[in-house]
């Protein structure tokens, strides 16, 4: 299956592991950093909402290292664009498209609502698949296993529930 | 730093767009279950990451020689019900907090859409914190001026 990006075909799975293996243990040998991008969301938060959540500790000592490695995604996001066909913005958005066919309207209002639920969720399971699936998992850390377990089978149901039953 | 945390960054979203894990249709593949590749790149990540993160512990430093400590994520009920509406949205979007970063990078306008919900849905959890603290029984917050 080609990749939504100019229809460029994907990387062999055990090369992508192999890459955001090597990624995480370079920024925690590097610089003990504990891989976690939901984080980073509270990050551009404590900027504008003076709530004590977003005054943690944990969160004004992270802003250094958190906020150049989400731009460094954006840029990386833009480099594959580049190499891989050119910049070109697009509202494609594969599968949805051919099965779901909203409008551009729709589509914003889908991904927003879904948004609300990662922003909401990571903050309250306390990480996403990279703090619990990737870095959590690899430490053994339990409650990572659980949510983990959790936002797997909640993605399975409501993936289900929207290509097999409403769609 | 900055520049060393950067250069990580675009690494890693240069693999998440190119691997399928910042693409729309091979999430909804995984949790279809028509496609291998998700699961083939989260298990690699995780099977060479555990002896990764094994070694270093043991080793106790960094390259530049500070000691290593792991801020471990605490236990709570909100484990399973934030990682359960987190699925919801993972699915809905087709990506997850990094992702979504990476498909505003690649061009993708409906990103933008979903960083604004991801954003204001932090927000809200964290305008609420102390009201939800005891139903999920999460830690007591830790409030200072920190290093950043």
């Amino acid at each position: 299956m080609p990749l939504i990006l100019h229809g460029l075909t994907p990387i062999h799975w055990a090369v992508g592991g192999a890459g955001i293996a090597i990624v995480t243990l370079a920024l925690l040998f590097i610089a003990n950093r504990r891989l976690g991008i939901s984080t980073g969301l509270e990050d551009v938060c404590s900027f504008v909402l003076p709530v004590p959540y977003f005054a943690r500790d944990a969160v004004r000592s992270a802003r250094q290292w958190r906020l150049p490695f989400i731009a460094g995604l954006v840029i990386g996001g833009f480099l594959s664009a580049v190499a891989g066909g050119g910049f070109a913005p697009t509202w494609d958005l594969g599968m949805f498209d051919r099965v779901i066919g909203f409008g551009h309207a729709g589509k914003l209002a889908w991904m927003f609502a879904g948004g609300l639920f990662i922003g909401f969720g990571t903050r309250l399971a306390g990480g996403c698949t990279s703090g619990h699936g990737i870095f959590g998992l690899s430490n053994f850390e339990f409650p990572s296993l659980v949510s983990t377990l959790s936002f797997m089978a909640a993605g399975m149901v409501t993936t289900q529930l929207v290509y097999r039953v409403i769609f | 730093m900055a520049l060393v945390y950067l250069t990580c960054g675009v690494i890693f979203g240069v693999i998440l767009s190119r691997s399928g894990a910042a693409d729309y249709n091979y999430i909804q593949a995984m949790f279809l279950f028509t496609s291998f590749q998700l699961y083939g790149i989260i298990g690699t990540a995780v099977v060479i990451t555990a002896p990764g993160i094994w070694l270093i512990k043991r080793y106790g430093r960094t390259v530049l020689g500070k000691p290593i400590a792991i801020e471990l994520k605490p236990q709570h009920r909100g484990n399973v019900a934030g990682g359960v509406l987190f699925g919801i949205g993972w699915s809905m979007c087709g990506m997850c907090p990094g992702p979504i970063f990476v498909n505003i990078g690649e061009g993708k306008v409906y990103a933008i859409a979903a960083l604004a919900g991801a954003l204001a849905g932090a927000g809200l959890f964290g305008a609420i914190y102390t009201r939800v603290q005891g139903l999920f029984r999460l830690p007591r917050l830790v409030v200072g001026t920190g290093d950043g």
